[in-house]
């Protein structure tokens, strides 16, 4: 049993030189009278990566830092945890396996864009009212239960995408209600306190529409299959084909294989992607948004209506975290409750892009997305590795909040 | 003046009074009691926290679960013998030994026991200790999360205890050897030999001396909370609610008075959670679920989040409803199964109180009842000519007391 002591002492080394350099870099540049600037962070990149000596190195030098040396000292922090886990779990398929890790990796990917789906509502809500919403998770719960509903007990013959349809339909109209009846009394003054109201009545919603859910269709698990079936493409073995499909499943390259609902979902996914995108950037709408976004004030003045936008924003929110439960209702199994650990997810995601960063959304929710697979495959005991899913997202938001509170794409605040 | 101070007390002395002969109102429903004080300390502490605070945590339940579990891991796992056993983890304290009997050797003090000189004792720490530790390992949680998100923005203590709480239950729920896991875990009771009070004995499964336990921490808790809402500490952390920049320009630490609110709620929340540990004897991650977490905040929020009375009142109250509630109806052929319905009725309730009566629904009437006489002496001062400054001062002071 070397697999404890050898990654846990590299565990060790890399978080005391990493807390040295968080702590001890800033005091060095200040007392040499340079620009301290996330300092603090470089600092415990390169106590990490390089342990003593590369402290000393910066200390006596003291460059003009960038983001360049966060990237490359990140790089060799992570370089270091992989040699030392290879080191101490020889035997474990993430290391002795390359294709188990490519699609782990690519599986990671392919949620990590739903989740970064997910956390742009968030994002988007958050950055047009100033609030968190703490029932998006539920959103994300209601989307994939519509789809339940719309496409397996309602009309069972159709097609699975009007049930996504559907989905965002409802979710929309719900985040337009509730944005109505309870968040515009906020900006017309009729609340004492916003900014705790909103927290406490998007708390209250979260419970309010999970137990509504389970009081209306139980606590069984739903479960809708795939989608699409994809057709079958065969080609002889080992003959080093691209691509492979059978209708669960899409192999590429012969090493890489996702089941094919998680493709169903990421195409979902990407062709939203574009649509929201086409809409924030190229319509008046979206330009108005992103206006409001940036200064209520001056957009008003130029005869946006504020509130629309609001109550817009919000259904808008509601509505991707609504297709994210629909796009992912085939892949897991659906109960009242999946959407507390996805709201976390989104949580996590949003503080690591940065609060109201829209591309930070979306590359934090592909991180988050990564970790998880990598966590999920690699972690020696597999149930553990399965319950602990929600503790990597943890550990990252730690991180975060330590390190670089603003996220990586965040407004200083 | 006098009348005012005198009705304050009588209105303490009551429902104080009121609270000690509850047993014997209602004899068959003490289990509901001992709860409804639970959740009656969890709500006024959560209430000290972002009522008075503004600091809005969602990890207060798992506060509560962090104090259940030390206490009941300490009952599991810890034990202080007069002879060393040689195969548990043990270290030398004295005359004892401190004995951990880990989870990859559960038995090894059953096999040691044969060993031992005859009459060497093995006991488990009594419960008040084992919850004084729960308290500690609570507050050194609230201590760290505190310190490391309370210097940021308000959203951001919620967004990360939200993720903390699932996180603890997930761990609690994974790591079966040591916590039980989902099954959950036994606790001692609160006195294992039974008591004997005034001539009368109680078993250990009795929950009337149980339920005076959590009387008690409810009521010393109630009062050490008033004493800090009164004193400097109180008037600071009411600045900081109001404005922070403005606080700390005044001169408040922000971040440490926020950090000190924050660890103190904590500790509360982890006395009784081991407390109720000991009373209900089985522990399940349940106990720290959203759910409980969203219903001790609408206890809170529909008592009234800005007083701590209000708050305790409003959880005793709908404890008791919800338990009322329990069964289900039947209107015709349609049969509505109360035990879900009930959440979603106090969940339309908490928006549509947060909406409509920002300061709850009982604190209104609590506020009507004590502050009569006030109301008629402040109008009787505004009638009298300015020439008495000396008296209105006490007015204004009764009214930030209440």
């Amino acid at each position: 049993m070397n697999y404890p002591s050898i990654f846990w002492y590299a565990v060790l080394w890399i978080i005391v030189w990493g807390a040295v350099g968080a702590l001890v870099t800033p005091r060095v540049y200040a007392r040499k009278d340079k620009f301290t600037h996330q300092t603090a962070m470089i600092g415990a990149f390169i106590g990490g990566a390089f342990g003593p000596v590369g402290l000393i190195i910066l200390w006596v030098l003291t460059p003009q830092l960038s983001a360049k040396w966060i990237l490359a000292s990140g790089l060799v922090v992570l370089l270091w945890l992989g040699l030392a886990f290879s080191r101490a779990d020889p035997d474990n398929l993430c290391v002795t396996s390359g294709s188990f890790v490519a699609t782990q990796l690519a599986n990671g990917l392919v949620i990590g864009s739903i989740y970064g789906l997910m956390a742009l509502g968030l994002t988007l809500i958050f950055s047009i009212l100033g609030i968190v919403s703490f029932a998006h998770g539920e959103f994300y719960m209601l989307g994939g239960m519509v789809t339940y509903y719309f496409t397996q007990v309602f009309f069972p013959e159709i097609n699975p995408l009007w049930g996504v349809l559907a989905a965002a339909l409802f979710t929309f109209v719900l985040g337009s209600i509730f944005e109505l009846l309870f968040l515009r009394p906020m900006i017309t003054g009729q609340i004492e306190r916003p900014g705790e109201y909103a927290i406490l009545v998007t708390f209250g919603l979260a419970f309010f529409l999970q137990y509504t859910t389970l009081s209306l269709v139980g606590a069984s698990p739903k479960k809708v299959p795939r989608f699409f079936d994809y057709p079958k493409v065969e080609v002889p073995p080992d003959s080093g084909a691209i691509l492979k499909m059978t209708p669960g499943n899409v192999t590429f390259f012969d090493i890489i294989s996702i089941p094919s609902p998680r493709i169903t979902a990421l195409i979902i996914a990407l062709i939203l992607l574009a649509a929201l995108l086409y809409f924030l950037y190229r319509t008046w709408t979206g330009k108005a948004l992103r206006a409001v976004s940036q200064d209520r004030q001056a957009a008003a003045v130029t005869g946006i209506n504020p509130k629309r936008m609001n109550t817009l924003a919000f259904s808008l929110g509601g509505m991707l975290a609504g297709i994210s439960g629909a796009a992912l209702v085939q892949v897991f199994s659906w109960v009242p409750w999946v959407g507390i650990p996805a709201s976390s997810r989104s949580f996590v995601i949003i503080v690591l892009g940065g609060m109201g960063s829209l591309p930070g959304a979306f590359i934090g929710g592909l991180i988050l997305g990564v970790v998880e697979a990598l966590g999920a495959g690699c972690v020696p005991d597999p149930n553990r590795a399965a319950a602990y899913l929600p503790a990597y997202g943890m550990i990252i938001l730690v991180l975060v909040l330590l390190l670089k509170p603003t996220g990586l794409f965040g407004r200083e605040l | 003046m006098r009348n005012m101070k005198l009705l304050k007390t009588l209105t303490w002395v009551v429902g104080t009074g009121f609270l000690i002969i509850l047993p014997f109102l209602i004899p068959t429903r003490m289990h509901v009691a001992v709860i409804a004080l639970y959740y009656a300390i969890l709500a006024s502490s959560w209430a000290l926290l972002a009522g008075y605070g503004g600091q809005f945590s969602f990890a207060h339940m798992a506060f509560a679960g962090l104090g259940a579990y030390t206490a009941g891991l300490i009952g599991k796992f810890i034990r202080f013998t007069t002879a060393p056993t040689g195969l548990c983890t043990e270290f030398s304290m004295g005359d004892w030994w401190l004995v951990v009997q880990d989870a990859g050797s559960p038995t090894c003090l059953e096999t040691a026991k044969a060993a031992m000189p005859v009459g060497a004792l093995i006991v488990k720490l009594p419960a008040w200790l084992d919850i004084t530790m729960g308290i500690i390992v609570g507050g050194l949680f609230g201590l760290l999360i505190g310190a490391l998100v309370l210097r940021l923005r308000r959203t951001y203590l919620a967004l990360f205890t939200i993720a903390f709480a699932e996180i603890l239950r997930t761990v609690i729920n994974a790591e079966r050897d040591i916590t039980g896991g989902p099954g959950g875990l036994k606790v001692d009771p609160l006195f294992p030999n039974g008591l004997t009070i005034f001539g009368r004995t109680f078993e250990a499964a009795d929950k009337l001396p149980s339920y005076y336990v959590m009387l008690v921490l409810f009521l010393a808790v109630l009062a050490l909370m008033y004493w800090l809402v009164g004193s400097r500490f109180g008037l600071f952390i009411r600045s900081i609610r109001e404005d922070e920049e403005a606080a700390a320009s005044l001169g408040v630490n922000v971040v440490r008075y926020k950090i000190l609110l924050f660890t103190i709620t904590a500790m509360i929340a982890a006395a009784a959670g081991g407390v109720y540990a000991h009373f209900v004897r089985v522990i399940a991650p349940n106990m720290m679920v959203i759910k409980e977490m969203s219903v001790v905040i609408a206890m809170a929020v529909i008592g009234g989040m800005e007083s701590l009375l209000g708050a305790a009142i409003g959880a005793i109250i709908i404890e008791f409803a919800l338990e009322q509630l329990r069964s289900d109806i039947t209107i015709g052929s349609f049969s509505i199964n109360m035990t879900d319905w009930r959440l979603v009725v106090f969940g339309a309730l908490l928006m549509i109180t947060l909406r409509f009566w920002g300061n709850g629904l009982i604190f209104p009437i609590i506020q009507r009842i004590t502050r009569r006489g006030v109301a008629e002496e402040t109008v009787a001062k505004r009638v009298q000519p300015a020439s008495t400054p000396t008296a209105e001062a006490p007015v204004m002071e009764q009214e930030v007391e209440a």
